[in-house]
This record gives C-alpha cells, structure tokens and sequence, in this order.
C-alpha cells in the first residue's frame, strides 16, 4: 500500500507556528505588500478570501486587504521538512519526496511490523501533530494515483483510507479533471465526448481514447480504471533534485516568473547541501498555457550546490527561453542532476568560490536556528 | 549587383569570415553573409550576433550594390568550382546567381537591410602591435580559458593595457596563463577587457606571422582589431576579472631547472596511464631526481625516473597532468624553470631565460 502525505498549507503553517501571535489571521508567505512577488502558501484563513498559492501576491491583497504577508524562509521549511521526513523514516525507507511538503511512502513491506497502512498513516499524522505541531492531509491506497487524490479530497486534516476494493467505487463520481495529465483542454475535449466523470472515462472504448489522445489516452484510460504501476522512488535512489510549482493562474510577467524560479534555485541549492551531495546539470521546466512542456538544461564545467551557481543558470536558461517569445507560463521546475559523491580534488586558483559554498552552508545553519530569515540573498520575491 | 572575380580572389576571404556564420541559426539572416560591392572594392561580412568579421579587397566592379546571402552553400560552390575558374555573378528578381563555365547556380537572397551591423564601437583609444606579437598573445594563453563556466568572466581572455606593455591573461580557475609583450601604448590609463572565448577563436585563425600592424580600438562595449584586408569586432564580456596577481606564487623556495621536451616527454608517457577522469600524476622531488608516477582506477600504473637540476628538500605533488603539458607546449623556449613551495600551493612554469610568458597551475589532492 501507498501513503501519500501532504502537508495543510505547510509554509504559512510553519510560520503561523512560530508567530503564534498571528493565530486566526489571513497569512500568505510570499513577497511584500508592496511587492510584485508570487504566494508560495496561504494559511486557511487567506484561502477563505480566495487566495491561492502562486498568485501574485498584488492580486492576493486585493481579494484580502489585511492579508498578512511574510517573507519566504526556506530554510526554516527545509529544516521542518527534515524532521517530517526523520518521522517516515521510522515506518519506511521507500520515501520519494515531491516537495518540501508532499511525499509517497511504500509502506507494503512495513505493514508486517507496524500494522495496516491505515494504522501507519494515522501513526504519522499524530507523531507530525505532537512533535511538529504541524497537519498534514494522508491518502492511503493501493497505488500512488489513487493515495494522491485520496489525500486530496478530504483537506485539511484529510485521512482517507481506499481499501483495493473501493478504488473504483472511490473513483467513479469523480470528474475527470481529476485525472494525472488532464489538463483544461484534454477535459473540454473527453466532455464534449459527452463524459463528465471517470466512471464515464472508464466505460468508454479504450481504443477511442487511445486514438483520439495516442499514449495520452491510454494513460487516461488506465488511471480511470485504477491502474498506476509507477513505484516510489526513494530519495537514496534519486538522480535529481528537483522542485516546481503550478500557477493559479497562467503567469506572463518575466519578474514574478524570475522571482518564482529564483525561489525555486533556491530550495533546489538548499535540499542538495541538507545532503551534502553537488550536481553538474542544471534544468528548467516549463509548461506553456497550452500545456506544452518544454526543459532546458546546461551542465556546468564543476560539480555544485552554490545557490548563486544554480541561480545564474536557471535565469540565463530562462532568458533563452523567452527569446523564442513570451508566452503565459502555467509551471516552472528547477532541477539539480549528475550528482558526484566524489569531492573535487582540483585545487582552486580563486577560494572565493570555495569560500561562497561554505557562506552558503553557514547562511543555512544560521536560518536553521534562529528560525526567521535572519540571511538570505538579495533577490527574493519581492522587488 | 554585377561583377567578375576569380575563384582563387574569392576563397580565402570567404574562408576567413566563414568561421563566425554558425549552422544553426535563430535568425536566418545569421546563417548568410552580407556582400557589398562598391566601386572597386568589394567587402564581405559575417555575424553571429558576438563577433563580426570582414573581409575587404580590391575589385574592378560593373554595378555595385547590396544583398545577403546564404554563407555556406556559397563558400561550398567556390570551393567545388575548378582551379582558376571566374565567376560571374549578378543580382536579378531577389536572387543572386553566380555563372561560371558551364555551371549556373541561383541563391535565395534576404535584403541587406536585415544584416545586423555592428556598427559604431565608439573608439575610445587605440594603438598598434605587430600581428605576430598580438598572435603570440594569444597562442601562449588561450588554453587556459574556462568553457561555459558559471563565472561568465572567465569564459575569455583579458587583455590589460598599459603604458608601454599589451597582456593577456587566462584562467579557467585552477590554472592561469600570463604573456605580455611591448607595445606602443603612450596612453597612461589601464584598461582590462574580457574578449569572449568564441572572438579569440576567430582572432587565433585570422592572425598571420607577420610584422605588420594590426589596429587595436576598443569602445565600451567591443574591441575592434584591423588587419591589412580584414576587421575583427568581438563584444566585450561584461564582467571582472579575477585580480590575477594575488594567485602569482610568490614564496616558492624550490626550484626545478630541467629540459621541456624531456619532461614533456615523461609526462606524456606518464599521462596514458592516469586515471582519465581527473588527469593526476604525482611528481616527486628530491635531490637531483624527479620521478613521474601515475595510476588509474584498473590499477596499472605508470613511473618514469628523470636526472634533473633540483636542489631543494624533498617534496611529493600531485598535478592534472594536461594542465602541466598545456603550459610546456605553449612555451617555446628548450628549457623551462618550475617553482614550487609546498604540495598545497601552486606552481609556476616559466621559460627559463625570457620570462615574457608564466604558467600557474594549482596541484591536486592524490
């Protein structure tokens, strides 16, 4: 069985934990008042006024005016994560993190020694509770699919066990969109084919879907009928790093996209030195309104988890990519692969590169235990 | 547009501005060549945005005017034409056509309006060198420049220009290589410029062994260098150099005095051995003997034993055997003198007469 483990609002949680004076107001983390920065989590209470996350923080504020806005802490959130995961790692190995705050747990070989999933994840949930004062929302299923939406649907605070017998009486009323890989378009598409829910998907002639959509609609297909063969694959096995995150709504102006992948370098750069392992790729992803997905990648001549390093990369990958044209973005992903264990042995001419990996560390370490962004890079996002 | 010339004419001025016109292309008017031709001279130009070249040379023409072409397929119909052919080419209905003998080829153009020009670099000084110094500059220290580094600034080459002295450095960040000539700079002002590594390319092809002056301008943002038939525009990398001077060893206490093609020989031998990744060999000194030795990961290991004048206390080194040989096959002098302090510390490679080119190389942990 699949756990999936979402944590409720996770940014703006941990900052409500630390600022406890700020109880019971809306909170979005994320740029400034006067910023032009994206949301990166809203707390429950800001959600209410319909604000989401990346959402121009401007557009936020005009759906709340009291919103209270916080600066982004990654390092604080990476630390906490840290401990969530320290917390799965009593009740399985087979840990594949999606984010900071979202993994799949294989919890199949853990049932003989700690009991049902469902037993685990109830387990989990109250160990987050009392040792991080923290929510989180668990799915539990036969298959990742199926856990993801089951820890979707009941949020927050969400605990929905599918047993292998219920998957399709779970998923049947469903609607479509609800589907991995049907985006906008793909959904306009299946309803004006008259379906609407994915018991509608699941009757239709696999054949139809598959050549009206190609590999799409065979996946499609699949999913309806609740089959997602894809294991979790634990962070030990992992070849990258990554980290992305979908718009509330599609996103054209170049500084909140810059702003975003800038945060995005930077939880990436953050996560490699928590494991002390450097990477020599350096990707972007990038979805287009059209759900078109492009990646874009460079390798750099060393090994590195230099924030600055990282940054650089990402924001002249992206300038290339806009040269071909600004268009309204709906994701971005960054992306940190070709990992070498092996320290480099090459001396340096100029230690200041040297000495930029050791700040970045210190810079963490300091964040780490005074908790508030006591140091952090000129470029956030607000600008 | 019409006018005569011969093949022979024609080649090696296409060949020199053919370098910068790049296969792929995102603008299409970058993957052809702008011909312009005048009365009685005829000036070819390539771009690729980052580096303009243009080729000059005298021509007796019929019409004159302006077009673009595409780069390749033209120099390829030169090259494939005969030995001595003529070619007669001419401009009609938005295309050019180029007759000669029996053959007859007809180009699409694009208008030479489109061609992106560099234009005005806006000269701020200028002085002279011999192309053959300039050459040297440049072949004794362009190795040494990184490639798609994230230190964009190192991605090229400095040139540094003061009064009386032209240098260029280049470092990728775990060696650097220095060589400075004499020059007719009377201006008092300093001045570093980055030249991208793709311009010193180019630059490094065009340059002859000659004693004839090339132009050197720089603007704010280009360096423009005029040879005899030929002018070189390259952008400027707009970026710090590294203060190169603190990275020159200055408390080295051993010295090796020894024969650059017998070390560079040893070292040659050593290096097939050497793990293939990271290039290490270790050098080991002690009185009046230096040994070589290498190994890689399927355990085979090379050794070579060399008689060389060394004083010193006895030291072991590890080194990237490729950044060593870079430095020995840049120098051309018979004997080369090599200064070290400790195995943590970097050391210098000189010729040992003229001391016009040194070579810093940081060891390696082994």
């Amino acid at each position: 069985m699949i756990i999936h483990l979402d944590m409720d609002a996770f940014f703006a949680s941990v900052e409500l934990r630390e600022r406890p004076e700020l109880a019971g107001l809306p909170v979005v983390v994320g740029g400034s008042a006067s910023g032009r920065g994206v949301v990166a989590a809203a707390s429950y209470e800001a959600r209410r006024y319909g604000v989401v996350s990346a959402m121009p923080v401007a557009s936020a504020i005009r759906l709340c005016p009291d919103l209270v806005c916080l600066p982004v802490n990654m390092t604080l959130y990476v630390s906490v994560s840290k401990q969530i995961h320290e917390i799965f790692y009593r009740y399985t190995p087979e840990i594949e993190p999606l984010s900071l705050d979202e993994a799949f747990l294989d919890v199949s070989a853990s049932e003989k020694l700690f009991g049902p999933a469902a037993e685990i994840a109830k387990q989990i949930k109250s160990d987050i509770k009392n040792e991080c004062q923290l929510i989180v929302s668990a799915g539990v299923a036969p298959n990742k699919f199926v856990a993801k939406i089951a820890s979707d649907i009941d949020k927050p605070d969400g605990f929905v066990v599918i047993e292998p017998g219920t998957v399709q009486d779970f998923l049947d009323p469903l609607p479509i969109k609800r589907i991995w890989g049907v985006g906008k378009k793909t959904e306009q598409l299946l309803q004006q084919a008259g379906m609407e829910t994915i018991y509608d998907v699941r009757n239709k002639n696999p054949d139809w879907l598959i050549q009206r959509f190609g590999k799409l609609g065979d996946h499609i297909y699949r999913l309806a009928n609740g089959q997602d063969k894809r294991a979790v694959i634990s962070d030990a096995k992992a070849k990258s790093i990554s980290a992305e995150t979908t718009f509330a709504s599609d996103v054209q102006d170049k500084d909140i996209l810059l702003a975003m992948l800038s945060q995005l370098s930077e939880q990436v750069a953050v996560r490699l030195r928590d494991k002390d392992v450097k990477g020599k790729t350096v990707s972007i992803k990038i979805r287009f309104h059209d759900f078109k997905t492009i990646t874009r990648s460079k390798t750099l001549s060393e090994i590195t988890f230099n924030t600055t390093f990282i940054w650089n990369t990402v924001k002249e990958l992206f300038l290339q990519v806009l040269k071909t044209g600004v268009r309204p973005i709906r994701l971005v992903g960054v992306s940190v692969s070709g990992f070498s264990a092996k320290e480099n042995v090459q001396g340096d001419l100029f230690e200041q590169d040297v000495k930029q990996d050791k700040l970045d560390v210190l810079s963490d370490e300091i964040n780490q235990r005074f908790g508030k962004s006591r140091i952090h890079r000129g470029r956030k996002l607000t600008k | 547009m019409k006018f005569k010339i011969k093949r022979e004419t024609l080649l090696k001025p296409l060949q020199f501005v053919i370098g910068v016109v790049e296969r792929r292309q995102t603008l299409p008017v970058l993957s052809n060549l702008l011909l312009q031709a005048d009365t009685g001279k005829i000036s070819l130009t390539s771009t690729d945005l980052e580096v303009e070249l243009v080729a000059n040379f005298d021509l007796d023409v019929q019409d004159g005017g302006e077009i673009t072409i595409p780069a390749r397929k033209f120099l390829d119909i030169c090259k494939a034409l005969p030995d001595d052919s003529e070619l007669n080419i001419g401009f009609k209905n938005e295309r050019v056509q180029v007759r000669s003998g029996k053959s007859r080829f007809t180009l699409a153009t694009l208008p030479a309006a489109e061609f992106p020009l560099i234009e005005d670099i806006k000269v701020q000084m200028e002085f002279s060198v011999p192309q053959r110094q300039l050459k040297k500059l440049i072949e004794r220290t362009h190795f040494a420049m990184a490639q798609q580094d994230v230190r964009y600034y190192l991605n090229g080459l400095l040139f540094e220009i003061k009064a009386g002295q032209l240098r260029t450095v280049a470092t990728d960040g775990h060696r650097l290589a220095i060589c400075e000539v004499d020059a007719d700079i009377t201006s008092d002002d300093h001045h570093q410029v980055i030249v991208p590594r793709k311009g010193i390319q180019e630059l490094a092809r065009l340059l002859e062994d000659s004693d004839e002056k090339a132009l050197i301008q720089l603007g704010s943002n280009h360096i423009r260098i005029q040879l005899p038939d030929l002018r070189f525009t390259s952008k400027l990398i707009d970026g710090k150099f590294p203060d190169y001077n603190k990275v020159l060893p200055k408390a080295s206490d051993k010295f090796i005095h020894a024969g650059r093609d017998t070390l560079k020989q040893a070292l040659v031998r050593t290096s097939i051995l050497s793990n293939e990744k990271y290039r290490g060999v270790r050098l080991t000194l002690d009185k009046q003997s230096l040994s070589i030795q290498a190994h890689n990961p399927e355990q085979e290991e090379a050794e070579e034993e060399l008689e060389i004048d060394y004083q010193g206390e006895p030291i072991e080194i590890g080194f990237n055997v490729n950044y060593l040989l870079d430095a020995l096959n840049a120098i051309p002098e018979e004997k080369v003198t090599i200064s070290l302090s400790d195995s943590n510390s970097s050391c210098l490679i000189e010729p040992a007469e003229s001391k016009d080119s040194r070579y810093v190389v940081m060891p390696m942990r082994l």
